[in-house]
């Protein structure tokens, strides 16, 4: 009975895991594959899709994304910097309450808050705003949240008697910043910046409010492609972008060195 | 008052008013500003950002729900409408019965796989947790095209089956309630893997262990021991479940098709098609208001188990 069991529960694991790899194989597959009909196995394959992708209508949604993502992100990693510094630094009265104020755009739906500010940039008269602008500053309060509670984590656990040391030992207070303080926050903030710029990258439900013709973001693009055509360049523009997040987390990785945080130990 | 509070943060005083765990070298905090004020003041950008950007919005959003085209004074006429209008009651009843699916597929299929990650200690334990976690890099765009293949009529599933000779027309997959549930829970799943981990890593295994030396077999260890104790996390999982699919967007409108509409989806119709952006704020807040809801009965619920578990 217990053989059976563990028997059931190894092969319930194995389904849900070929479940969950299924669409990403795939997606893969058809990207090499020849015919817009994707079998199990591709006989053929070829690469002439991604040859397909150096094309205007690809390379602009693209950049566009890429610039949107980086504005988002080094934005979110200056402002995040500064409430978290507030908020786990400062002694000042209500910082629960700044806390809680900050984080609100996370009780609130993307569909909900795309359409609030629309709403909002049509009504008080800036729709112009629509677009680029509209986009990273929708972007923003998507990904802000995250990027403070990354980022004040990372604050909350510097540990105040090395500051106290260093300064016993007569270290300046510029020293302690650049010798104690940034070192041991910085995985905290490129991991919040990684964040943002990876939400930003794949957003649809807010930037599907705010695109606007020759103003389109790559996944809206491919959303819109999808209406009508199950092209394989699609798959390969889906791969092709996984494969750019992928690179920015590891040069973001390089820098900022925030597995270490993630796996809980030190380097 | 701006005197007092700055005498308070002064750092000769922090050992009164901080905490007596405090050092005597009387400096709190690392790198403090002394006058209380200026302490606010890198808050100002980014509170500045989301007032503009969140608060107010969010804020002209509702005053916009009661005031619909023409109406010079606020009136419920538009969440009337919303509440006797077929098309939008079904809406409503598809996102909920769409999530309450989306909740149960979830956390059926997360259970064993975090319980494998809670207590396994061999090395595909690593394999399985990076499977597990890594498709979340991978957009949401990524993910549902691929289902959309595997799903749809010409897709990988339909012409397997055609092939075969079982099936002389598709299946309907895709484009329906069916394709919507797939997609979701392929999207929510790491999240509801991540909810019972911490759960499950919360039971003490020698509970397990020693259920089985008095001779309980895995089964009855499992149904008297283990679920039991992570019903929080069961509950949990299933919260966070229905509340992302029910505001979930991309997925529905390609993995949908047009018959099957759930509120993200006609929200974002009723502002670029219909144009009614009074009876789309409507849809939105009420969209809002079921999230706020299931939020407030889960914290209350997970409050309750708690007590329960611990006495």
């Amino acid at each position: 009975m217990n053989r059976i069991v563990s028997g059931l529960f190894r092969v319930s694991i194995v389904l849900v895991m070929a479940f969950i790899t299924l669409p990403l194989i795939v997606v893969m597959a058809a990207s090499l594959s020849p015919s817009s009909q994707v079998t199990l196995v591709p006989w053929e394959w070829t690469v002439r899709w991604y040859g397909d992708l150096v094309a205007r209508r690809w390379i602009d949604p693209f950049i566009l994304s890429a610039q949107i993502a980086v504005l988002v992100s080094l934005i979110s990693g200056v402002l995040g910097l500064l409430a978290a510094y507030v908020v786990a630094f400062e002694k000042c009265p209500g910082h629960a309450a700044i806390m809680s104020f900050l984080l609100s755009p996370l009780a609130v739906p993307q569909i909900v808050k795309g359409v609030a500010i629309v709403l909002f940039l049509s009504s008080a008269g800036l729709y112009r705003w629509v677009g680029t602008p509209g986009l990273v500053a929708a972007h923003i309060i998507l990904t802000l949240p995250f990027a403070v509670r990354m980022i004040a984590t990372a604050m909350f656990n510097f540990d105040r008697n090395l500051d106290r040391a260093g300064q016993s030992l007569g270290a300046t207070k510029a020293q302690r910043i650049r010798h104690l303080l940034i070192p041991i926050i910085k995985p905290g903030v490129f991991s919040g910046m990684t964040f943002a710029f990876i939400i930003s990258f794949n957003n649809i439900p807010l930037s599907v409010f705010l695109v606007r013709p020759g103003q389109t973001t790559l996944p809206i693009t491919v959303i819109n492609y999808l209406e009508y055509s199950l092209d394989p360049v699609l798959a390969a523009v889906n791969v092709a972008s996984l494969l750019f997040v992928l690179a920015v987390i590891f040069v973001f990785e390089k820098i900022g060195g925030f597995s270490a945080q993630i796996h809980g130990g030190s380097k | 008052m701006g005197h007092a509070l700055g005498t308070r943060s002064r750092p000769g005083r922090s050992v009164v008013t901080m905490s007596s765990i405090t050092l005597a070298t009387n400096r709190g905090r690392p790198f403090r500003t002394s006058n209380v004020l200026r302490q606010y003041v890198p808050l100002l950008p980014p509170s500045i950002l989301l007032l503009v950007f969140f608060a107010i919005p969010m804020g002209m959003m509702v005053g916009l729900s009661f005031h619909p085209e023409g109406a010079s004074t606020a009136t419920l006429a538009n969440y009337e409408r919303f509440f006797t209008d077929d098309f939008t009651l079904a809406g409503l009843g598809r996102t909920v019965l769409m999530s309450g699916l989306v909740a149960i597929c979830v956390t059926v299929m997360a259970y064993p796989v975090a319980y494998f990650l809670a207590r396994s200690r061999s090395r595909w334990r690593a394999v399985v947790f990076a499977l597990a976690i890594a498709p979340e890099l991978a957009g949401v765009v990524l993910r549902t095209y691929g289902w959309l293949i595997i799903l749809e009529d010409q897709g990988f599933i339909n012409s397997g089956l055609m092939w075969l000779g079982l099936i002389s027309e598709p299946l309907p997959l895709a484009k329906n309630m069916f394709g919507v549930v797939v997609g979701l829970t392929h999207v929510i799943l790491p999240f509801g893997i991540l909810s019972l981990l911490t759960s499950l890593q919360g039971v003490d295994p020698s509970l397990e262990k020693s259920a089985q030396i008095l001779g309980a077999s895995r089964i009855s260890v499992l149904r008297h021991i283990v679920v039991p104790l992570t019903v929080p996390g069961i509950v949990s999982s299933m919260l966070l479940a229905f509340t992302m699919s029910a505001s979930a967007y991309a997925t529905p409108a390609i993995l949908g098709g047009a018959d099957f509409k759930v509120l993200a989806t006609m929200v974002y119709e009723q502002v670029l098609f219909y144009i009614d952006w009074s009876f789309a704020a409507v849809m939105a807040n009420v969209l809002l208001v079921m999230m706020l809801i299931i939020a407030a009965i889960g914290s209350r619920l997970e409050m309750r188990l708690h007590k329960k578990l611990h006495f």
